[in-house]
C-alpha cells in the first residue's frame, strides 16, 4: 500500500537531496531504535515525508552514521526527533493493520505477510501502547474500509475518504490551529492519493484474485484494465487531490523541507501517478531517490 | 505592523518592477481559483489581505500611486459560492445553501437527504456538499446528472466545468503543468489548450487582477 510518495529529483539541489536522504536514514534509524531491527523492513518515502511535514522547527543537525546496508561508506543520518518518532511508532501501527488486512484476504501467496506479521507483532504492541489514540482511530478506519470492502462499494471517494482520514489523523497532536488545519487537509489528500493510485496500481491482480477494487465496481470493468472513461475519471481524481495538497502546502512555511515538499506535490506525485497508470511503475528503479535501498518494503 | 517587504519577500532596495513581480507571483498563488470551494480559503484571504496592504503599503511609501496597476484585486470568490437570493427559489434548498455557506456540511447533506423530489438543484447541492469534501468523482457524477436535467441552467454547467477543467492551477517557477493522465487519452490536449488559453489573457488565469 505505501511506497508511492516521492519528490521529483530533477527539481531538487545536491543539498536537498542529502537532507531527504538523511531523513530516510533517520526514520530507518529511530525505527530500529525504537521496535529492533525487524521494523526496518517497513521502511518507506511515504513515512518519510509524513515526517518531513510534521517536522519540528529546532532539530539537531544530521550526523554521519554507520549503516547496515551500506557497511563501508554509512551515511548521513538525522538523529531522532519528535517528528521521526511520531512517523515510526505511526507506520508501525499502519503496517501492522495493513498485514492483518491482506492475512484476512482471500486469496493465496500469504507467506511473506505471515512471515512480516510474526516479525512486527511485538513492535505493534509497543507502538500501539505508544499512540493509543492513533491505533484507535486507524483501527476504525480500517473497520469502515472493511464493511465497505464486504460491500462492494462502488464509490471512488467512499473508501478512499476511510484511509484519508487514519492519515489526517496524524496531525492531530499539532498545536497551532493554522498549522494543524494544513497539515489535515494534505495529510487527507495524501492518503486519499495514496489510496487510489495503489487500486489503480493492484487493479490487475485484484481482478485475477477476486479481491476488492473500486475502480472494478465504480466503472463496472470487465477486466483487469482500465477503460479510457475510468482512466480519465481517476485521473480528474488524482490530480485534484494533487492541487488540494498544493494549495494547502502554500499556506504554511515549512522551512527547509520547501523545496522537497514542492518537488513532491508540484511534480513528483504526477510523475508517480502517470507511471502507475501507464504500468511502467515497478519496472527498475523509476524515480527512486534512493534506489535500491528500499527492497524490502511491503 | 510587519515589514512589507518581507512580506513580498524582497529585499527593500527592490525596484518597482521587482516589486510588481513578486506581487504578482504571491497573487497568482493565493487567487481564488486555486482555493475554489476550498476549506483553507479563509487562510487564503488572510494571506491575499496581507500581500496586497504590503503592496500598497510600498507603493504609498514610494508615491508610486496610480502607476503599476494598483491593487485591483478583488476580495469577493473564495468561496466560489455566494448566492444571490433568489425570488422564486425554493426554501428548502435556500436553507442547504445557507448551511453549506457555513460549512455546515453535515447539516446540509440531512436538509438534503430528507427531501423526496431529486431535481436538477437537488443534484447540484449534492455536488456542491462532496467538492466541498475534496470527493471530486461523486462531485462531478452529481454535477453531470443536474446538467442533464436542467440542461440551461448557467450554475451547474459551471460547477461541472470546474471540476473537469480546472487543471491549469498555480505552478511555482520552474514547474510545468502537469496531469497523471497524459500518454493516453485526450486529456493532454484539454489540458494543453486551458493553459494556453489561460495565457493568452496575458498571465495564468489573472483575469481578475490584470485583464
Amino acid at each position: 500500500m505505501f511506497g508511492y510518495v516521492r519528490p521529483s529529483l530533477g527539481k531538487l539541489s545536491e543539498e536537498d537531496k542529502a537532507r531527504f536522504g538523511a531523513a530516510y536514514c533517520g526514520l530507518c534509524r529511530t525505527l530500529g531504535e525504537r521496535y529492533g531491527q525487524a521494523a526496518r523492513m517497513i521502511l518507506n518515502y511515504d513515512f518519510t515525508f509524513l515526517a518531513i511535514l510534521l517536522w519540528p522547527e529546532e532539530v539537531p543537525a544530521a550526523v554521519h552514521r554507520g549503516c547496515v546496508a551500506h557497511p563501508f561508506s554509512g551515511r548521513a543520518c538525522y538523529p531522532g526527533n519528535p517528528a521521526l518518532e511520531l512517523a515510526a511508532d505511526e507506520s508501525v501501527i499502519l503496517s501492522w493493520w495493513q498485514i492483518r488486512d491482506a492475512l484476512a484476504d482471500p486469496g493465496g501467496g500469504k507467506g511473506k505477510y505471515r512471515a512480516a506479521s510474526l516479525a512486527l507483532k511485538g513492535a505493534y504492541g509497543r507502538a500501539a501502547e505508544r499512540r493509543p489514540d492513533f491505533d484507535r482511530t486507524t483501527r476504525e478506519k480500517l473497520e469502515q474500509l472493511g464493511e465497505l470492502e464486504a460491500a462492494r462499494c462502488p464509490s471512488l471517494d467512499r473508501p478512499a475518504d476511510a484511509f484519508a482520514g487514519l492519515l489526517a489523523a496524524a496531525a492531530e497532536g499539532v498545536p497551532d490551529p493554522v498549522q494543524r488545519r494544513v497539515l489535515e487537509q494534505m495529510l487527507y489528500h495524501l492518503g486519499r492519493w495514496i489510496y487510489l493510485v495503489d487500486a489503480a496500481d493492484d487493479l490487475e491482480k485484484d481482478f485475477a484474485s477476486g479481491s476488492y477494487n473500486p475502480l472494478i465496481y465504480r466503472y463496472g470493468l470487465a477486466g483487469g484494465k482500465l477503460t479510457e472513461e475510468a482512466r480519465e475519471g481517476l485521473t480528474v481524481s488524482l490530480d485534484h487531490s494533487i492541487r488540494l495538497m498544493a494549495a494547502a502546502y502554500e499556506l504554511w512555511d515549512f522551512g527547509v523541507w520547501s523545496p522537497v515538499i514542492r518537488a513532491t506535490v508540484y511534480e513528483g506525485l504526477y510523475l508517480v501517478g502517470r507511471a502507475v497508470l501507464e504500468g511502467t511503475f515497478h519496472a527498475g528503479d523509476w524515480g527512486r531517490p534512493m534506489a535500491g535501498r528500499n527492497k524490502e518494503q511491503l | 505592523m510587519t515589514d512589507p517587504y518581507e512580506v513580498l519577500n524582497i529585499p527593500s532596495t527592490a525596484t518597482d518592477e521587482e516589486v510588481k513581480k513578486a506581487y504578482r507571483d504571491l497573487a497568482r498563488k493565493y487567487h481564488p481559483d486555486n482555493y475554489h470551494d476550498n476549506p483553507l480559503a479563509d487562510l487564503a484571504q488572510e494571506k491575499m489581505k496581507e500581500i496586497n496592504a504590503a503592496y500598497h503599503a510600498i507603493q504609498q511609501e514610494r508615491g508610486n500611486r496610480g502607476s503599476g496597476g494598483g491593487t485591483a484585486y478583488a476580495q469577493q470568490g473564495y468561496g466560489g459560492y455566494q448566492y444571490q437570493q433568489r425570488t422564486a427559489g425554493n426554501p428548502a434548498f435556500q436553507q442547504v445553501r445557507m448551511a453549506i455557506n457555513r460549512n455546515d456540511l453535515g447539516m446540509a447533506e440531512q436538509l438534503l437527504d430528507r427531501m423526496s423530489d431529486h431535481n436538477g438543484e437537488w443534484n447540484f447541492l449534492k455536488g456542491t456538499i462532496c467538492y466541498r469534501r475534496g470527493w471530486v468523482d461523486e462531485a462531478r457524477r452529481y454535477y453531470e446528472t443536474a446538467c442533464q436535467m436542467d440542461p440551461g441552467n448557467a450554475e451547474f454547467r459551471q460547477a461541472l466545468n470546474f471540476v473537469e477543467n480546472n487543471q491549469a492551477g498555480y505552478r511555482p517557477e520552474g514547474y510545468e503543468v502537469f496531469s497523471s493522465g497524459c500518454g493516453g487519452g485526450n486529456l493532454c490536449g484539454r489540458l494543453a489548450c486551458t493553459y494556453l488559453l489561460c495565457n493568452l489573457c496575458g498571465f495564468g488565469g489573472l483575469r481578475f487582477f490584470w485583464c
